[in-house]
């Protein structure tokens, strides 16, 4: 009889310990939200310290909405024309390479330029785009190339034999995490705007010569999408955080449409 | 003066020169108890310091760090008055008091504006898409108050939905738009140029919409700020590095600053503020975002906190189209005096003569 007693507390803790140990896993369910653009950059949150999280964010939208580390996940910018006022180390970006996630086998199974059919690495012959099916279905964007204006290709932003990399005016290889210097080819003004921090996004010290993180093109633009179709606006559109409360006595926000105000 | 000029009150200390007594009232309100100096001395005397002794007695009783505080922050000067070891007490008490209130250890910052620093700000009004991240983002790092009933969530952002003007030939006959009476500005069709509260309070599935700009909304940290001017208690004062503070402590709560401000950037605390102890941020400064208390103004300070170490505002730091630009006017290769330098700049109600710190521009 003691021996059965004993059994069963033994059972009991057991559940217990599971019970709350799976209470537990669904509680630390991973807090992900997006930084710019939706399906672009994401942050999972975490706590630094005690009390101080490396981002809070929106319980509407899953936006980030707060940042306890600018820093966080980001690598020296490498070299950019007219800024070395920057101190080394202070212009960081978070690699766009690792969120890329056909990247890898760009370069190697496809568009490796060397593989046994093509040899030696057979070319486009001309500018025309060809439908290729294993494409569209690994990049939906590419069916319905909304930039430029039916005015360039493919290959006008990537490099020909190195499909990982993309291509800059001379044909040299330019790495996509350092997508300005293709974008600011035809792009020049914006690119001397964001040079100077006047255009896109920058986070950290605000002093110009501070450590900041530089929000490089590809993370605020689709560049396969930059028109995005009748909108014909660089930003794609979002949903917005909620409204603020409505003054006291104002049933809603159509209140003074229905109610005039004296003049 | 004549005897009949003479008023009925003079007749009536005629009659009793020596002891002035006034003439009995019907009212109430006026009776007069008819006590002697000593008297009235004596019982004040008495009252004062039983309820000195009840304070006293109130203060042994309950040995909470926030009452002690309390005590002590009603005999504290105003900031700009006190001394560094005044300061540096305040800030102790404070921390003391806060990291006991919210459970983990808050920080009250007393950093003084930094030499060669003139803080500015400058939003891309093209750019703002009104998906009112910058609102929350504020709201998460500046511990305003977020309950749910009237009066207890602050933002101290606004963002304005404007209708984009057009012309349209059906609409030629319609006059001026129903409701509205006199136009101020925009076309003649629609009713632009005149804010409804209700322009703030747009709801739609995505931003941007179609026919609308947005225009965000906060204090300018006006170089001539009306709302110090009409202070009584002069609690809120200019920063020598540009911001426009508050001393919550002395402000008094007369809503003089709110009237005379004519951004529509400052609040009050009209309820007990909410702020759940989990969400509340713990690194703050002493004229910035330290937890306020009821019937005191708060608003933007360009989060003091970080801006005086060097780090962009919290709202900066969230914009998704990165609109919102900050830095210091005194560095020519800051991205506000580049702005400034380079692109279509103006000041919101620049003929008020207020000299904001805030540009809006476009490209």
């Amino acid at each position: 009889m003691k021996k059965l007693a004993f059994h069963t507390m033994i059972i009991a803790f057991c559940c217990g310990i599971a019970a709350t140990a799976f209470a537990q896993d669904a509680e630390k369910k991973e807090e992900v939200c997006f930084e710019s653009r939706k399906g672009a950059s994401e942050i999972t949150k975490r706590e630094i310290k005690p009390g101080w999280p490396n981002v809070k964010c929106s319980p509407k939208t899953g936006a980030a909405l707060w940042y306890g580390d600018p820093y966080e996940g980001t690598v020296p910018m490498g070299k950019m024309p007219m800024l070395d006022k920057i101190p080394e180390g202070h212009a960081l970006v978070k690699p766009r390479s690792e969120k890329l996630s056909i990247l890898p086998m760009c370069g190697t199974a496809c568009h490796n330029g060397v593989g046994p059919k093509f040899s030696p690495p057979t070319l486009p012959k001309d500018k025309k785009p060809t439908p290729i099916p294993t494409m569209e279905s690994l990049l939906p964007d590419v069916k319905d190339l909304q930039h430029g204006r039916g005015r360039i290709w493919c290959l006008d932003c990537h490099h020909t034999t190195k499909r990982n990399m993309l291509v800059d005016n001379f044909g040299d290889p330019v790495s996509f995490d350092q997508p300005q210097l293709l974008c600011g080819k035809c792009h020049g003004d914006k690119l001397r705007d964001w040079r100077d921090g006047i255009h896109g996004k920058r986070i950290g010290e605000f002093a110009s010569t501070g450590k900041k993180r530089w929000f490089v093109c590809t993370e605020c633009h689709n560049p396969h999408n930059v028109q995005d179709g009748a909108r014909n606006r660089g930003f794609v559109q979002l949903q917005p955080e909620s409204p603020p409360q409505l003054p006291k006595g104002m049933k809603d926000a159509n209140y003074e449409k229905v109610h005039p105000i004296a003049h | 003066m004549t005897p009949k000029e003479t008023p009925p009150a003079g007749t009536a200390m005629e009659q009793s020169p020596g002891c002035p007594v006034p003439p009995a009232s019907a009212d109430p309100a006026k009776a007069v108890l008819k006590t002697s100096r000593r008297g009235f001395l004596k019982s004040s005397g008495l009252l004062s310091l039983s309820s000195l002794m009840g304070t006293a007695a109130l203060m042994t009783q309950s040995d909470e760090a926030k009452a002690a505080v309390e005590w002590a922050e009603h005999f504290q000067k105003n900031y700009r008055l006190m001394t560094p070891e005044e300061k540096a007490e305040a800030r102790a008490r404070l921390e003391r008091r806060y990291s006991a209130e919210y459970g983990k250890a808050v920080t009250v910052d007393t950093t003084d504006a930094q030499p060669g620093v003139l803080m500015g700000y400058a939003l891309n009004i093209r750019k703002c898409i009104g998906c009112r991240r910058c609102v929350k983002a504020c709201v998460a790092e500046n511990n305003q108050t977020r309950g749910e009933r009237p009066g207890e969530r602050i933002e101290w952002i606004q963002v304005l939905r404007m209708e984009r003007g057009e012309f349209s030939k059906d609409k030629m006959d319609h006059g001026y738009p129903e409701g509205l009476g006199i136009q101020v500005g925009g076309n003649a069709y629609t009713p632009a140029g005149q804010v409804l509260e209700g322009q703030y309070h747009y709801e739609p599935e995505a931003v941007p919409e179609k026919d609308a700009t947005y225009m965000p909304i906060a204090c300018m940290q006006c170089e001539k700020p009306p709302c110090v001017k009409v202070c009584p208690v002069r609690t809120t004062y200019r920063e020598p590095d540009g911001p426009v503070v508050i001393d919550y402590n002395w402000c008094i709560g007369c809503r003089m600053c709110m009237g005379a401000c004519p951004y529509w950037a400052r609040r009050i605390n009209v309820a007990n503020p909410v702020l759940p102890k989990e969400d509340m941020n713990p690194v703050t400064h002493y004229l910035g975002n330290r937890p306020r208390m009821r019937g005191v103004v708060e608003k933007c300070h360009w989060c003091l906190q970080r801006s005086r170490h060097g780090r962009y505002p919290a709202c900066v730091e969230v914009c998704p189209v990165g609109a919102r630009k900050f830095g210091n006017l005194l560095d020519p290769e800051s991205e506000v005096s580049l702005i400034l330098a380079r692109k279509n700049v103006f000041r919101l109600k620049a003929e008020l003569n207020t000299f904001p710190k805030f540009f809006y521009f476009y490209d």
